[in-house]
């Protein structure tokens, strides 16, 4: 394009001035908007889709109490796990006193040295026997599942930590950075006590979605009061399962209280639903602003090739070829566009950063912001295209004629 | 004149029925983005206490870690539970006009005579002020006395629901049930009650249901129950009893105070920083000297009842309901101007500015009342939909997301101001135009 051709756009755009301004403010907060909201919803989306190292869509869970005075805690489960573990299409059952992916869980500060020395970091532990692993489905990346005779069963709950654990890569590295072969290695506790690690789980997400180091953890093997239950069946056994299981302990011992069965797939849902709705509105309300600033866009060009028929016949009648008119009306467009942007680009930013320090969001990514003028524009030029077509067919004896 | 432009603008929205659908539809659909987000915000932001929320205050004083603060991003906040010893010592004041020391706990609630299916019941441990306090209504019976808070009587309070599974719904005051392996008597049903949030414990979810049933909070120690809820320790300790455990620096426990007069709020916060200082001597409370005495406003906000991500929803929603306004402002500019003809018709018969001025406003205004009108019931549809989608997984969405009439009115005022907002600049243009240039064209 000639810088030529912009002199008369620029005088043209001042005659409908207050159009351009909407146009180009609209364009301003679009841009804004779309770039934080297209930011956070990839997160968002990440976040809910990253996997969790567990089988989640086929294990569900469950309280169980005995309320009599005097019933023997241990061997209930021991029966029930007997009873649980040779169902058809369970793979595995374990005792474990809270569930991950439920926003439950405990979790304590632990260190690579004693007298808390070296690196430190949190952890959440699960108490569970030497069928957790494969009742969790998560794959060892070294070692092994516990030794049965090291898993203490306890009646009562108590304090300390069982001398072994298996340990998440993500809370290894935590302690160890970047070393191998951790089988063996000894970690300690806030009262130096040592631990020593017999396995390390590959991947796996804890009790917290929302913590950011969800995936630091500890299995360890303890069984005492207050336990859940998991089970895991094989791919599509789960409701059949679910179905069983509440009946079969009921029969195996009647004076208990099976709790609600509980899925871990809606465990994960509710976890991430603050994610998921957030980013679903997101989605929603970018596509509607999208469509919104066409509209405003194509608005515009309409009105002012209606305006200037006469305008564009004289154009024509004096020797202008149509394809000099859809280049007129598309250069206006860019130059409202443009204007839009710039002021969008000021805007998106100012509304990145007060996000980011108001919430604890993240820093807007700029790729982002580039992305979005881009699209800006090629959206800006789309809308205006059939105006501008329609401009071009305006015959040049429109000038002889009053409108 | 107000019929006159009506029926003008009727006669207007009649000749571009398409552009003035469009001009609601742009509206309606900025409101109702808007109200859907208004409403979990409204629901996260209520404050449920009322007006005596300004003397309902929860005590939170930092006897945490030494090396590490409890909340990372503000080190000056204090943990939101108190240890058992503390929590004691400040029940024990004589300042406030009520008070309350409670935790979360729970057993399996039974009846002797196996009239019901055993089931686990959580429940609030608590004192005789909690129901006065809390506003508390009861369908039967009422609450329990000082003397059975110091006993401890072995009373129960049922909520409404808990009675209907363990009685069927009847009146069972006087009646006894089994709970964590002893007897205790019924001597009040709760009516329903759901405060949402659930401002006097937020630890475990704003929105969560309450407790089935409640228990002098004086049988904690003898039954050894610990919280159901929430315990969060620091520091190194051997714990090998519950006698352990209470004297531990682990934090379980809320107290609530009502205290009325300015005087006594004032006395109370100092009798706060006098006990912190003197535990100090004692050498405990290593940290510095945070104390707060939250009203229940503070309350929910300091624990962040209203997250992040209502606020950012709700600032998208209104940042989306201006572009729909913008474009609103641009369709009625030119619609306006392309009736200017008309309009200048009308000033050469004698219209004033003004007249124009306020048939152009009206006309504004009847979209804006109409695209807020649909805006509100889209918006409803959507609050539906959300509620339908959280139903599976949450048991109480409702108090989540409530069907509140008042967001209803609150996104039509909003729609019918922004509309006129929007209607001042075109109809303001169109007012000033020059009839004779309008005349001579035609």
């Amino acid at each position: 394009m000639q810088v030529t051709d912009i002199r008369p756009i620029l005088s043209a755009l001042t005659r409908n001035r207050a159009g351009a301004i909407l146009v180009a403010l609209q364009i301003a907060i679009t841009l804004a908007i779309i770039v934080n909201a297209i930011y956070l919803t990839q997160q968002r989306v990440s976040k809910v889709g990253r996997p969790s190292g567990i089988d989640d869509q086929n294990i569900f869970s469950f309280t169980v109490e005995g309320f009599e005075k005097d019933f023997d805690f241990v061997n209930m489960v021991r029966e029930d796990m007997a009873l649980l573990r040779q169902m058809p299409g369970v793979i595995d059952a374990a005792p474990i006193h809270q569930v991950p992916l439920s926003g439950s869980g405990s979790s304590s500060g632990y260190y690579s040295l004693p007298d808390k020395k070296g690196k430190d970091s949190p952890a959440a532990y699960y108490r569970t026997d030497e069928h957790g692993v494969t009742a969790l489905g998560t794959k060892l990346s070294e070692g092994t599942t516990f030794d049965p005779s090291t898993v203490e069963w306890k009646a009562k709950e108590e304090q300390g930590q069982p001398p072994s654990a298996i340990v998440s890569a993500g809370f290894a590295e935590a302690l160890f950075p970047g070393e191998k072969n951790l089988v063996g290695k000894n970690f300690y506790d806030a009262q130096s006590k040592p631990i020593r690690i017999v396995g390390v789980i590959e991947h796996m997400h804890g009790s917290w979605v929302g913590w950011d180091k969800v995936d630091r953890l500890m299995l360890i093997p303890r069984v005492s009061e207050y336990t859940r239950y998991i089970v895991r069946t094989q791919p599509g056994e789960l409701d059949r399962v679910m179905k069983e299981t509440e009946s079969a302990l009921r029969k195996r011992d009647p004076n208990r209280v099976v709790g609600k069965l509980q899925k871990m797939s809606d465990d994960r849902q509710r976890s991430y639903s603050g994610d998921m709705m957030l980013a679903f509105t997101l989605t929603v309300v970018t596509g509607l602003v999208v469509i919104f600033s066409s509209l405003g866009i194509f608005g515009l060009a309409t009105f002012n090739v209606n305006n200037r028929t006469r305008q564009i016949g004289t154009r024509r009648a004096v020797g202008a070829r149509k394809i000099d008119i859809v280049q007129y009306f598309l250069a206006e467009n860019w130059v409202v566009t443009t204007i839009g942007v710039l002021l969008g680009c000021g805007l998106a930013l100012a509304a990145g950063y007060w996000l980011s320090t108001q919430y604890q969001l993240p820093r807007l990514d700029l790729y982002y912001l580039v992305g979005g003028v881009l699209g800006l524009w090629a959206l800006g030029q789309l809308a205006a295209w059939q105006p501008a077509l329609r401009a071009a067919k305006v015959s040049p004896a429109m000038a002889t004629r009053n409108i | 004149m107000f019929p006159y432009y009506l029926r003008l603008a009727l006669a207007s929205f009649r000749r571009n029925p398409g552009l003035t659908a469009l001009m609601v539809f742009a509206i309606a659909l900025g409101i109702s983005v808007c109200m859907i987000t208004l409403t979990s915000y409204r629901a996260a932001a209520h404050n449920p206490a009322g007006e005596r929320g300004k003397i309902l205050f929860a005590a939170s004083i930092d006897s945490w870690d030494p090396d590490e603060p409890y909340d990372d991003e503000n080190k000056a906040l204090a943990p939101t539970l108190l240890t058992y010893n503390d929590a004691k010592a400040l029940y024990a004041s004589n300042i406030p006009d009520r008070k309350v020391m409670m935790y979360k706990g729970g057993g399996i609630l039974s009846r002797g005579d196996k009239g019901m299916e055993p089931e686990y019941v959580s429940t609030r441990m608590t004192n005789a002020d909690f129901f006065p306090m809390f506003d508390v209504p009861f369908l039967y019976g009422g609450p329990w006395d000082a003397k059975a808070d110091a006993g401890p009587d072995p009373v129960m309070i049922l909520s409404k629901e808990t009675n209907q599974k363990a009685f069927g719904g009847e009146n069972s005051v006087g009646r006894t049930v089994r709970w964590q392996d002893r007897e205790f008597r019924v001597i009040g049903v709760l009516d329903e009650w759901t405060p949402a949030p659930k401002y006097f414990d937020v630890s475990n979810g704003s929105f969560n249901d309450n407790e089935g049933a409640y228990v002098p909070v004086a049988w904690g120690p003898i039954l050894e129950m610990g919280s159901h809820g929430n315990t969060n320790c620091w520091k190194t300790e051997s714990i090998n009893s519950f006698q352990d455990f209470m004297n531990s620096e682990c934090v379980w426990l809320a107290d609530w105070f009502e205290i009325r007069s300015a005087e006594k709020q004032r006395a109370f916060r100092e009798f706060l920083d006098s006990y912190v200082t003197e535990q100090k001597a004692r050498g405990r409370f290593p940290r510095p000297l945070n104390n707060y005495l939250y009203d229940v406003d503070g309350w929910l906000e300091r624990n962040k009842v209203v997250d992040d991500d209502n606020k950012a929803m709700l600032l998208l929603a209104f940042a989306f309901l201006a572009v729909c306004l913008v474009n609103t402002v641009g369709l009625l500019l030119a619609k306006f101007l392309n009736a200017a003809p008309t309009a200048g018709v009308r000033r050469a018969l004698g219209a004033s500015r003004m007249d124009i001025f306020w048939q152009h406003l009206t006309e504004s205004g009847i979209v804006a009342l109409a695209g807020g009108i649909v805006g509100g019931l889209l918006g409803w549809i959507g609050v539906w939909a959300m509620r339908a989608w959280y139903a599976r997984f949450l048991d109480n969405p409702l108090n989540f997301i409530p069907f509140d009439a008042m967001n209803f009115v609150i996104v039509v005022a909003i729609a019918v101001l922004a509309g006129i907002v929007a209607g001042l600049y075109p109809a303001w243009r169109i007012g000033r135009a020059a009839p004779a240039s309008y005349l001579k064209v035609q």
